[in-house]
């Protein structure tokens, strides 16, 4: 072999060498371990300090002792029946474009991550902030789109806007004179009530899968 | 509220089916009809029929390539794309992997003769597409425009989602060059050389197939967050996207082999057939 042709031969196993060992190094990064979400580093600087990637509110009020009426017309008491049990409340309404389905499915794709044990553990309570067009078989059926064990509650605008308010919530604000199709001002967060009370947990919009998959399971067994 | 933008982007206002204008893109359609025109004032008159049939042809082809890449970044892929990861990765697709080989067949040959006869420009062209160089180019395009964090900044606006496009594009032309561009000429690239070369990035997008298709949560911001486009939820929308980036670049890489390899087949064919009659 001449050393023209050696020389070639050895700059194209040298280029080829160093193409492959660059796309294993950037394949492995992604691929190598456990595939999962990137870490961010607001709500994990959170749970570094709280244990939690939603904002802990310690030495908060129990969980708020509201009535309303379930999917079935039947009063919910919201404190009896989530006692002893993880409660996730939201104030939101069916026809929200963006925060209330992308916080509802959020919850009920981890959810379906849980043991059957952690989720009989916990209820998710979506209160309608808009009951004159959330009726009850809409909000039956906008929430079984997410999860059927998903609870549904209905009150007056002015019952759900004194509950919102008890618990430091702005009221929500309904846009009605601009037709039909209006829009519903109301809070982007779900709260987040653990089975012993003594803390809440606020989950604000922008909370991602990774952070619920992180929290849920600390709040079950704070 | 949607404002008009000149490229699309991610938006946090819900999606409509109402069309909605992206002056950029339009731009970047002229601007190739443009670039047409000047490589064939560029390339001068065809020399002989064949030539000038070829060029007809790579018409066609060049027309086709902006077709696509039209459909790509125009409403409404384009703005779904800022909504849905599957869009993304359709535009994906269709910018690196379709458009680029109709564009690189459609320049004319006397383009491609004039370029031969610059040195300087062969020496750049020659480095750069150098089938691994040319591959590498492609590989860190590929990873580094779907690392999460990358996307979730990148994407939210239009000079960050042009900067992806940009980017997907010209690794397109990049990757292709050595399996379509005539120039530099390069015989010991020949078909099985290619053949394998277009086999190894099916496999090496093995990677991020796996990454979107297996990955236990949402891996991407923008599209976990982003109001919601009919029953698809992100999980499923980035698992599609993984599968459309397996299935669809597979289908697209498996059908220029096959092209490929039934070129080399009816050359051997030729080159054993019967001795040519005087």
């Amino acid at each position: 072999m001449n050393p023209t042709t050696r020389n070639k031969i050895r700059r194209t196993v040298g280029r080829a060498a160093s193409v492959l060992t660059l796309t294993a190094c950037l394949g492995v990064l992604p691929t190598g371990c456990r595939v999962e979400a990137p870490e961010r580093t607001e709500a994990e600087e959170r749970a570094r300090s709280t244990g939690y990637r939603g904002i802990l509110l310690v030495d908060a009020d129990p969980r708020p002792d509201f009535v309303l009426t379930d999917l079935r017309g039947e009063a919910f008491d919201f404190r009896a029946e989530t006692e002893g049990k993880l409660a996730l409340l939201f104030f939101g309404y069916t026809y929200c474009p963006d925060i209330c389905p992308v916080h509802m499915a959020s919850l009920a794709a981890v959810k379906r991550d849980l043991s059957v044990n952690e989720q009989r553990g916990m209820r998710v309570v979506f209160v309608t902030a808009d009951p004159r067009r959330d009726t009850p078989e809409r909000l039956r059926e906008w929430l079984g789109n997410f999860d059927r064990d998903f609870v549904g509650l209905r009150g007056s605008e002015a019952e759900v806007d004194s509950i919102m308010l008890s618990l430091g919530l702005p009221p929500a604000i309904r846009d009605t004179v601009s037709g039909p199709d209006y829009a519903v001002g109301h809070a982007s967060q779900v709260i987040a009530f653990p089975p012993g009370d003594g803390f809440r947990v606020i989950y604000t919009f922008g909370t991602r899968q990774a952070d619920w998959k992180h929290d849920l399971p600390r709040l079950l067994n704070p | 509220m949607n404002g008009l933008q000149w490229w699309c982007s991610a938006q946090t206002a819900a999606w409509t089916w109402s069309p909605r204008p992206f002056p950029g893109v339009w731009l970047l359609v002229a601007l190739l009809v443009g670039v047409y025109w000047l490589l064939g004032r560029f390339a001068g008159e065809p020399a002989g029929a064949s030539e000038r049939s070829r060029d007809r042809k790579g018409k066609w082809a060049w027309f086709g390539g902006v077709l696509v890449l039209w459909i790509a970044l125009d409403w409404p892929v384009g703005a779904l794309s800022g909504y849905l990861a599957s869009a993304h990765m359709l535009q994906y697709l269709l910018t690196v992997l379709a458009a680029p080989p109709l564009l690189l067949l459609g320049v004319p040959v006397g383009a491609w003769r004039r370029l031969a006869s610059s040195s300087g420009a062969v020496r750049v062209v020659r480095f750069l597409t150098h089938p691994l160089i040319a591959l590498a180019i492609f590989q860190l395009v590929l990873l580094y425009t779907h690392v999460p964090s990358v996307v979730d900044r990148l994407m939210v606006t239009p000079s960050g989602s042009f900067a992806i496009d940009t980017l997907w594009l010209t690794a397109g032309l990049v990757f292709w060059w050595p399996v379509v561009a005539p120039v530099p000429a390069r015989p010991w690239f020949g078909y099985p050389l290619k053949m394998g070369y277009l086999f190894l990035s099916t496999v090496l997008n093995t990677m991020p197939y796996a990454f979107l298709t297996f990955g236990e949560l949402p891996f991407y911001g923008i599209y976990e967050l982003a109001p919601p486009v009919g029953l698809l939820g992100p999980r499923e929308d980035q698992q599609l996207a993984g599968l459309m980036m397996k299935v669809g670049g597979g289908v697209i890489l498996w059908t220029a082999i096959t092209i490929l390899f039934f070129r080399w087949y009816s050359r051997e064919g030729e080159a054993e057939g019967p001795a040519p009659s005087f």
